[in-house]
């Protein structure tokens, strides 16, 4: 029990730490890989806190995702490698202050909210794992599909509008004909 | 002590490979090539290049190692053999392994280099190309097993080897492996034709011994992978459990080292393609499939 | 031990007396892996098995410990080998193998000839040197003028104020920015991207693949601030050329930046920055994607391509969006209706020269087809001199050609291998090669089924095809090819249609050889006191070279030579422009270009 709440702590810690590094950096890789161990330590807590399936989900989708964006930072942004010694944070006053009330708002949730009793027993990884499908394939399927979908025609999306138009003057003659 | 048994048996596997290569490099088959080759490498300077990203030059060989190793901890060699049996072990490798991308990044951008640079980029690229195919075969896998439990899946080959029940999968898995191991013919990041080593190139001494073993260890680490999924895993007659797996494992490591040795390396373009229009398909088709045997046949 | 055993102090380490050490000695004289200058192509050609030496071939200075520098080498090259030099972690020694102390380098370790056996004799040496003399008490410094980069001092407004020392600009009186000399204004339409600027200032004096050693640098940190520094100006630019914004008024007022000691490389300046904005008036590549270019050195010593070969590539991500190709080790020769007499490689001969001294001049001055050039350089004095052919040293000398075509072939395919990470190819036929090399006829036919056989498994080799049809086509209105290149336009003009030229042609050589003469290497006619001009074309292995030359009482007064190499070279351009850069390399490989045999 404490060692399972020292074990949060310290990735919570950790992800914290990694965070801030993210802002505290020039370089847009090192931040997007500082970002990405900051969302390893968050699977990290939720491996310490036994909930294995969402932890380990957690951990494998960031390394893709944020090396993805790692990418997207070095091909679009001016100064990748940060020798400008560009500074990570905009607009900080109002960044901090929604940074604050987003603390307050997240510890008094936390605080007020009736947790209601404290398990005992957890049930143990694989019936975890059986639960979480038996959900996502009964009462969320339609929650999990439609998001999946809308991320999907997001992407897309993006990257068809991101293409540049090869040919201007078929673009015209179909806009004019609409 | 089960702990201690894995990893000898981890680093035994990658002196044997290393001898392998030795062998098929220079033609001579000498058992202390690479401990004198890892003596060496402790005897050469450790150049750091120039402005190098000094955290993530440092990291990358030792993160390459440790997702290795992590990887390997969840493969059972014997049904007690094992250093952690998860309950999500087959996702749990995937989840391992996706940090191979991001520490040939890391040895991609570190150096300050271009050739190490554009490797480290490249193998980002061909994302999509190897890591869906793994992701998508050990699904169908763990399908037959009704189990992310690495010792389930084996149990479930004990009639019929996966290789036998999806051979799809095995061929896909096979091939994803390797390139994910960066091994010829996909060894893109590192292309010594084409990039003087890519991600390679600036590491020397102490740290280069660190990735050479790391990348011995992650062929390893992906042999064993494919014998717990497809080989049947410690299944076998006669020799005790843990021999079959290990005998196993090296020789698909082997064969993943000699495919390479007699083809050109791939076609960044032709890799990417193949994935998307045969790759991809097969692999659902293969899902669809084992789906399928699994209802029908009881 | 004797005291020739040891390592020279500027590639020794610092010793420090232990059991360990001792034992890692032994590891580092076991494990030698050398890097071949000008490439394993040229070691191979003077029939050297580096393995069977007992050496492994490194393909990058960071992984070898023996820099072994085979035949003379160019006054250019000697730059690019300190380099190299400077790049390889110590312990580190020089081997010598048929040729002088490159200029810019500390004194071979080990010397040793062109042949087999004193080459292994020689590594038996520097495996005792290293088991010895690996650690040193007092390691120096290796330091060469080629390493060092001057700074100069410009203004980032002005591009045509450049001083020594830094200061202010007369013009404007802005902070002039450090740069390493020579580098030229940074070109603002190619590259924007800081990182790469570092790139660039690393290849800039590199001239091969890798960075400096850190410790080799005196002026490391130095270094690093400037290059803060020249970012910061260059940023500063890009925000001008965009935005029109006065440099002077750029102001970081309500930015907290520390360390804003100097000029405006503050994206947030104005806000957040658009990338649109910042990006719309560079250059687009194929994809129509706008990255950063990034211009990047390969060679004169890459794995991927013929020693002494420089290729020099505009990135764009992982595509080629320019290149040219210069040769670093080519022949210096006159110009037309010169009078002065050849000069090479710095050495400073006499206004003429022996007919004999010529014709090995000639063939040492191209390793890769020395016996094609020899048998060019006879040609042509004997019709100066006036002699008619004599059938049966023509048919011996043609053979002898057509066995060195055979060998050439071959150790193209093996570089082939070696580019495409083909292991097989590489091994295979570079053993061939130390085969046909000097093989009689008897040799060669019975070598014959495992030539043959060559092709047969390349045709069935998966992936081949692939990587090779379609790249490398020649453009529609190429001229002056020659040779295999020529011969395979017909049938594709690509890759794929060049090896198979290649391979076809083994096959045709070994008709020809069946049918021939024993092959003799070109001996010079007696001449006598002969004058006359001559003329002479022989279809060497990469295509036709001509060479007219002015025979004065039996010395060769001048001489024109024209190769195929000097021609083709121009097509590389054309051919990676536009391609991925592994395509682009393989294009320029596929021209099986001898950057010995391009006349500069």
């Amino acid at each position: 029990m404490y060692a399972q709440a020292f074990f949060v702590a310290v990735f919570g810690l950790a992800a914290i730490g990694f965070g801030v590094v993210v802002f505290r950096t020039s370089s847009m890789v090192r931040s997007a890989l500082a970002l990405l161990f900051s969302q390893t330590a968050v699977g990290c807590m939720f491996l310490a806190m036994q909930t294995e399936f969402l932890g380990v989900l957690q951990i494998m989708m960031m390394a893709t995702e944020m090396s993805i964006m790692a990418i997207f930072m070095v091909m679009f942004m001016m100064d990748p490698g940060g020798l400008g010694g560009m500074d990570m944070s905009h607009q900080k006053r109002f960044s901090i202050g929604a940074g604050v009330s987003a603390a307050v708002v997240a510890i008094a949730v936390a605080l007020l909210s009736d947790w209601g009793p404290v398990a005992e027993q957890v049930p143990d990884a694989e019936a975890q794992t059986r639960a979480l499908g038996m959900e996502l394939l009964g009462r969320s399927m339609m929650i999990f599909e439609t998001a999946g979908i809308t991320i999907l025609t997001a992407m897309i999306a993006a990257t068809a509008v991101a293409i540049p138009v090869k040919n201007l003057a078929s673009k015209d003659n179909k806009e004019a004909s609409e | 002590m089960t702990v201690a048994i894995v990893l000898l048996a981890l680093l035994g596997s990658a002196w044997l490979l290393a001898v392998i290569e030795g062998w098929m490099t220079t033609g001579r088959l000498s058992p202390a090539a690479p401990l004198y080759s890892g003596l060496a490498h402790l005897g050469r300077e450790s150049i750091v290049p120039r402005s190098p990203d000094r955290v993530f030059f440092e990291a990358a060989p030792v993160l390459l190692l440790v997702v290795a190793v992590l990887g390997m901890a969840v493969l059972p060699l014997a049904p007690d053999l094992i250093i952690a049996d998860l309950g999500t072990g087959a996702l749990f490798i995937n989840a391992a392994l996706a940090y191979v991308l991001v520490a040939v990044i890391m040895a991609g951008w570190g150096p300050d280099g271009a050739y190490a640079m554009i490797g480290g980029w490249r193998f980002l690229g061909q994302l999509i190309a190897y890591s869906m195919l793994i992701v998508m075969p050990i699904t169908a896998v763990a399908m037959r097993a009704e189990s992310l439990v690495n010792t389930a899946i084996v149990s479930s080959q004990a009639g019929l080897w996966n290789i036998v029940y999806q051979p799809l999968g095995f061929v896909l898995f096979f091939i994803a492996a390797m390139a994910l191991a960066f091994r010829a013919p996909f060894d893109l990041p590192t292309a010594e034709g084409d990039l003087g080593g890519g991600v390679d190139a600036e590491y020397t001494g102490v740290r280069l011994a660190v990735l050479r073993l790391a990348r011995l260890t992650l062929v390893v680490t992906l042999a064993s992978a494919t014998t717990v999924f497809y080989l049947g895993g410690w299944h076998g007659p006669l020799f005790p459990p843990w021999a079959w797996s290990l005998v196993k494992t090296l020789a698909v490591a082997v064969s993943m080292l000699l495919v390479g040795r007699y083809l050109p390396r791939i076609r960044e373009a032709d890799l990417m393609r193949w994935c998307w229009i045969l790759g991809i398909p097969l692999a659902l088709v293969n899902i669809i499939i084992v789906g399928l045997l699994i209802l029908v046949v009881p | 031990m004797s005291s020739d055993l040891t390592i020279n102090s500027t590639g020794a380490r610092q010793k420090r007396p232990s059991l360990l050490q001792k034992l890692v000695s032994r590891a580092l004289a076991r494990n030698l892996s050398c890097l071949i200058v000008p490439g394993p192509e040229v070691a191979l050609a003077h029939g050297l098995d580096i393995r069977a030496a007992g050496l492994r071939i490194s393909t990058t200075p960071r992984d070898a410990s023996v820099l072994m520098i085979v035949g003379d080498i160019s006054e250019k090259m000697c730059d690019a080998v300190a380099v190299l030099y400077a790049q390889m972690p110590r312990p580190r020694a020089i081997l010598l193998v048929g040729g002088q102390t490159p200029s810019t380098l500390p004194g071979a370790d080990i010397s040793s000839g062109l042949s087999q056996d004193q080459l292994t004799e020689a590594v038996g040496r520097l495996e005792r040197a290293f088991a010895d003399g690996a650690f040193v008490d007092s390691p120096e410094e290796f330091d060469s003028s080629v390493l060092h980069a001057r700074i100069e001092y410009v203004c980032p407004m002005h591009p045509e104020v450049v001083e020594d020392e830094p200061g202010s600009c007369p013009k404007c009186g802005m902070d002039l920015v450090a740069r390493e000399a020579g580098e030229s204004t940074p070109d603002h339409e190619h590259h924007h991207d800081h990182e790469h600027h570092r790139h660039e200032h690393e290849h800039y004096h590199d001239q091969e693949q890798q960075s400096h050693h850190d410790h080799e640098h005196h002026h490391d940190h130095q270094h690093h601030h400037d290059h803060k520094h020249q970012h910061g100006e260059s940023d500063d630019h890009s925000e001008h050329e965009h935005s029109g914004h006065d440099h002077g008024e750029h102001d970081h007022s309500g930015h907290d930046h520390e360390e804003h000691d100097h000029g405006g490389h503050d994206h947030g300046a104005s806000g957040f920055m658009s990338m649109i904005e910042v990006t719309k008036d560079l250059p687009r590549s194929a994809d129509g994607l706008q990255m950063d270019w990034l211009e990047v050195p390969f060679g004169p010593v890459f794995p991927g391509l013929p020693g002494g070969l420089k290729l020099t590539l505009t990135l764009d991500g992982d595509g080629v969006t320019e290149g040219q190709a210069t040769s670093l080790v080519g022949m210096a020769t006159e110009g037309e209706g010169s009078e002065e007499s050849q000069e090479s490689e710095g050495s400073q001969e006499s206004e003429e020269m022996d007919a004999d001294t010529f014709i090995e001049h000639l063939a040492s001055a191209i390793p890769l087809a020395p016996v094609s050039y020899r048998l060019l350089a006879c040609l042509a004095i004997e019709q100066a001199a006036g002699l008619s052919d004599d059938q049966a040293t023509t048919q011996a000398r043609n053979s002898a050609l057509e066995r060195e075509r055979i060998a050439s072939h071959l150790g193209w395919l093996a570089q082939s291998g070696r580019q495409l990470g083909f292991a097989w190819l590489t091994q295979r036929a570079s053993t061939l090669q130390l085969k046909v090399r000097d093989a009689g006829r008897d040799r060669i036919a019975e070598l014959e089924p495992e030539l043959r056989t060559l092709g047969t498994r390349l045709e069935r080799t998966p992936l081949l095809k692939s990587r090779l049809k379609g790249i490398g086509v020649l453009p529609v209105d190429s001229s002056d090819l020659r040779g295999p290149v020529a011969r395979a336009a017909e049938d594709g003009g690509d890759a794929w249609a060049r090896l198979w030229q290649r391979l076809d042609e083994i096959a045709a050589s070994l008709e020809l050889l069946k049918s021939g003469e024993e092959p003799e290497l070109p001996v010079l006619r007696d001449i006598g006191n002969a004058s006359g001009t001559g003329k002479a074309t022989v279809d060497t292995p990469r295509g036709e070279a001509r060479l007219s030359l002015k025979l004065e009482h039996g010395k060769v007064k001048s001489y024109k030579l024209d190769t195929a190499c000097s021609h083709h070279i121009d097509l590389v351009p054309k051919l990676v422009e536009g391609q991925e850069l592994g395509d682009a390399l393989l294009a320029v490989g596929s021209l099986d270009l001898s950057p010995w045999e391009v006349i500069s």
